[in-house]
């Protein structure tokens, strides 16, 4: 590849000055003329008859605008994967937080007291909240048509599991549990909704999917998905959590019932009750190896939980079956996945998305086969490692894998064999590996890679059109940064625009670790054709070839005599001349080489490229009380090629931050049915205390079907930080993690019990 | 409810306001004078998102009676670089502390506040001054160095920081 100028520097985000300022009109800023506030009623029951509703007293208070409930909806079943969802519950309520009935008034004030003047009158119905008594006999059923509270069911298999198992020289075989955590994006789910005269919707709001959420909108709201518009403003954060949510619609229906534009913005504790966790999963585990410990057979069983309705859990339990065999040569595995609906919060997508939970898993279990087989952790992946050029169990082609340089350069960082072998007591030190996607084939059935519109005006301002979603990771600086490159410009000549369907691409969005890849190669394409345009003005002014100009720092110039340079601001300014004011327009797409999965066999070829990483966790537990701190952090990523290394390292650093979280602080917890601790109050997040110094290493193996050889990073952040903290507390005390988060008091009981520490 | 007439010195300018006396700053500031650029993450005190400083002082606009600010000095993160932006602003951005953005205001005031009282804060004072300050994006670690850039230590320490 030829020198790059733009791509693999650090550049601050492009709208990091308006962040800095306070300019940025995130969603929840947004303000139209004769706006109102819109409130939900929630159910108070975690599964409840509606008998009755009354609303006629909300209605009639002076500033109440709209009252809506089940019977103002087209009262259509919907869903993103599966229909089993409605606006409002209509019959009864199936979670604490269900929506129940909206207000739209003139102000807050006015519309917290119609929602208190709504009467509704339930009668309680027994309910169910762990997805293993779901499942037995006799249970509650959350939907009376899903027999066994069953919402899907995965299977795979391959290779010969009974075989290999009992050839193996050692099995381990265990039970684990991952549990609900809330994505906690600093600002809360919102949507501005307005109708014009047409009865044409528009929504405003932060979205990781504005393409797909349309069509699944489109079909609640009984209208054809022309008629809808939805507008991604800048937002504060999403890790999974902002695809579709019943808030979007509930502003459309109050905004078409007031005739009024309507601001929904969910408070923090609605966000907690009914926003999308992740999807709690018991698992199964038993996984084998010979005695010089390569793997030979992985078999599990995975129970998750999806709450009242499917959102995408079904697909994220099908995921944490699988995903994970890529990460290592297993050639026998097997796995059977249910996803149970329960009468909590429904659950969906959090960085990792399945993954994150059976990486957890896998690498506990890895440790533990360490242990007995007496092999050094980081050598026994190393041993097992997938490497570049192979196919894996389920015929996923891996391009390229660093894999084994993040285990080997982690560990130098870390200082691992040396602190690995000195025993502190009640210092540990431990270590986890992982893989991911870059974009996940089966996820939108007709296609699945990327497409973008360059265009470039007279004055040769560059706008880029892109349909992801920069959610805050930077994304629309990455985009930019791959356009410049192509087309030889600087920074500050390229604008991104919003993402309004109206406009742009229908890009699948941001989700699968997928942006930098798949909307990257689309916007890559979509600049090569503007370039190109431009290129032939170029040559017919520089007096040569198209093939023999080329662009750097805005200049054209002949490759073959440098001498004339013309701007590129001229050559736009010609183009638009020559063509009678239409601007250059490039577009492009990006079509990977993937396959979708036989659905049988799940044989294909899901991503056309697969990020790997290790991370090491150092951690000291009091032995006192029995509180974990991390001491130290260090994550290798192989990242293909980082276009931003500062965004890169920010990911990375974000990502085991929330790990961490997951690991050793944030858990949903319920009583009676009801969810007890849904404020920032009660559920406490990472604060700059908690989380240590993160050392980042970028490993850039230059894949082949990457934009300028990158890869993806969002969630292999996270994945891995689970086990490397867990297995440093086994390191610390001997003590196996095997349900999440710690718990302080349980790990000192176990302490105790243990006897001994196992480090003295 | 009964209005009451108060009176906000915000980012330097005179403001005379009628409401009703529940009304907390945050919402004051962001509807009625239209400052959007202080958040509300929690409403509870919890996260710092809206914070703004009150004579200097960091508080949580959020929890802070519009009428307790009556008479005070209010600056907002729009007031922070009187013209250019603040130096701190300039660290936020340079150094990656800027993911979604949301956070972002209320810890470049807590920080301002904490660079007003002390000029060269070591780390731990940065975590101390923003350990109420929740971002979910970054993990700090670029927060914390874009913070320690700014206070005036020498250039060799400088380059020592993460
Ligand atoms: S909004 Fe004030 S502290 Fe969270
Ligand atoms: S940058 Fe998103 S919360 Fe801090």
């Amino acid at each position: 590849m030829s020198q790059l100028d733009i791509v693999g520097k650090s550049f601050p985000q492009i709208a990091a000055r308006e962040k800095a300022t306070g300019e940025t009109k995130f969603v929840t800023d947004l303000v139209l003329p004769r706006m109102l506030c819109g409130q939900v009623l929630r159910s108070p029951y975690p599964h409840a008859k509606i008998i009755s509703i009354d609303t006629a007293k909300a209605a009639a208070l002076p500033g109440v605008k709209a009252v809506v409930t089940f019977q103002d909806t087209p009262k259509i079943k919907f869903g993103p994967r599966s229909e089993d969802w409605t606006i409002f519950a209509s019959d009864k309520t199936r979670f604490h937080g269900d929506e129940v009935a909206a207000v739209a008034a003139v102000d807050a004030d006015i519309a917290e007291q119609a929602l208190e003047l709504i009467r509704v009158e339930y009668k309680e119905l027994p309910y169910i909240i762990s997805p293993l008594d779901a499942m037995k006999q006799g249970a509650p059923l959350v939907h009376e048509d899903k027999p066994g509270n069953i919402g899907a069911e995965f299977k795979v298999e391959a290779g010969d599991v009974d075989r290999a198992m009992d050839d193996s020289y050692v099995v381990y075989e265990d039970h684990f549990y991952t549990n609900q955590v809330y994505q906690a994006y600093m600002e809360p789910m919102s949507a501005l909704a307005d109708v014009d005269l047409s009865g044409r919707v528009s929504i405003w709001t932060g979205t990781q999917i504005p393409n797909m959420m349309r069509m699944t909108y489109a079909k609640a709201l009984g209208m054809s998905p022309d008629n809808l518009r939805i507008v991604v403003p800048e937002y504060g954060g999403a890790f999974g959590g902002k695809m579709e949510n019943n808030i979007h619609l509930i502003a459309a229906v109050l905004a078409q019932k007031s005739g009024r534009p309507v601001k929904l913005v969910n408070t923090r504790h609605d966000d907690f009750l009914a926003g999308n966790p992740r999807v709690p999963m018991h698992f199964d585990i038993k996984i084998g190896a010979t005695q010089d410990g390569i793997l030979t057979a992985k078999d599990v069983k995975v129970v998750g939980a999806a709450g009242a309705r499917l959102v995408y859990s079904q697909v994220i339990v099908a995921t944490a079956c699988y995903r994970v065999d890529s990460l290592y040569r297993l050639k026998n595995v097997r796995a059977k996945g249910y996803t149970v609906y329960t009468n909590s919060v429904p659950t969906a997508c959090f960085r990792g998305f399945g993954n994150s939970q059976s990486t957890f898993v896998l690498e506990s279990a890895l440790d533990e086969l360490a242990i007995q087989l007496k092999i050094d952790p980081a050598e026994l992946r190393i041993k097992n490692g997938m490497g570049s050029n192979e196919t894996s169990v389920h015929g996923w082609k891996i391009g390229s894998s660093g894999l084994r340089e993040c285990v080997t350069k982690a560990s130098k960082a870390a200082n691992w064999s040396q602190k690995k072998n000195n025993k502190t007591p009640f210092k540990g030190i431990g270590l986890a590996c992982c893989n991911h996607v870059s974009g996940n084939r089966p996820f939108a059935r007709e296609f699945d890679g990327g497409s973008g519109i360059v265009r470039v005006g007279k004055d040769g301002r560059i706008t880029v059109f892109h349909g992801e979603s920069d959610m805050g990771q930077g994304q629309n600086t990455t985009f930019a940064q791959i356009v410049a490159e192509r087309l030889g410009v600087t920074m500050d000549m390229v604008n991104v625009a919003q993402v309004d369907t109206d406009i742009s691409p229908f890009g699948l969005g941001s989700f699968a670790t997928r942006g930098t890849l798949m909307g990257g190669n689309g916007v890559l394409a979509a600049a090569k054709d503007a370039y190109d345009q431009m290129a032939d003005i170029a040559a017919d002014m520089l007096n040569t070839k198209a093939a023999d100009v080329a662009c750097r720092k805005a200049m054209f110039f002949s490759k073959s005599s440098s001498e004339t340079k013309i701007s590129f601001q001229d050559i736009a300014s010609e183009a638009t001349i020559r063509h009678h004011g239409a601007p250059i327009v490039g577009t492009g797409f990006y079509k990977p080489p993937t396959e979708l999965p036989d659905p049988d066999t799940k044989k294909g070829n899901i991503s056309p490229a697969y990020p790997f990483g290790c991370q090491i966790a150092e951690v000291e537990v009091d032995p006192d009380t029995g509180q974990v701190s991390v001491t130290n952090f260090v994550a290798a990523h192989d990242v293909g090629r980082a276009i931003n290394p500062m965004a890169t390292v920010g990911q990375i650093q974000g990502g085991i931050a929330q790990g961490l979280g997951w690991t050793l602080m944030e858990n949903m917890a319920y009583e009676d049915g009801k969810m007890i601790n849904a404020d920032f109050v009660d559920y406490i997040v990472p604060s700059c205390f908690d989380i240590p110094d993160i050392k980042a290493i970028l490993v850039e193996p230059i894949e082949p079907n990457g934009p300028y050889g990158a890869k993806g990073i969002g969630e292999p952040a996270l994945n891995p930080t689970m086990a490397a903290i867990t297995n440093a507390i086994y390191d610390a005390t001997g003590v196996r993690i095997k349900e999440l988060p710690v718990n302080p008091q349980k790990l000192l009981a176990q302490i105790q019990k243990l006897g001994k520490h196992v480090k003295e | 409810m009964k209005h009451v007439r108060i009176h906000l010195v915000v980012n330097g300018e005179d403001y005379s306001l009628f409401i009703t006396p529940n009304r907390v700053l945050l919402d004051v500031l962001r509807e009625d004078l239209e400052l959007t650029g202080t958040k509300e993450g929690c409403g509870l005190g919890k996260c710092g998102a809206c914070t703004v400083l009150l004579d200097g002082r960091p508080v949580h606009a959020c929890l802070t009676l519009a009428l307790q600010a009556d008479g005070c000095q209010i600056t907002t993160i729009e007031g922070i670089g009187e013209k250019e932006v603040h130096p701190l602003q300039e660290a936020f951005i340079d150094k990656g502390a800027i993911q979604c953005g949301f956070c972002t205001p209320g810890m470049i005031n807590t920080a301002k506040a904490l660079l007003d009282a002390n000029a060269n804060p070591s780390e731990d004072e940065i975590k101390q001054a923003i350990a109420g300050n929740l971002c979910r994006c970054t993990g700090y670690n670029k927060i914390v160095d874009a913070i320690h850039s700014c206070g005036c230590q020498s250039e060799k320490e400088k380059g020592e920081v993460r």
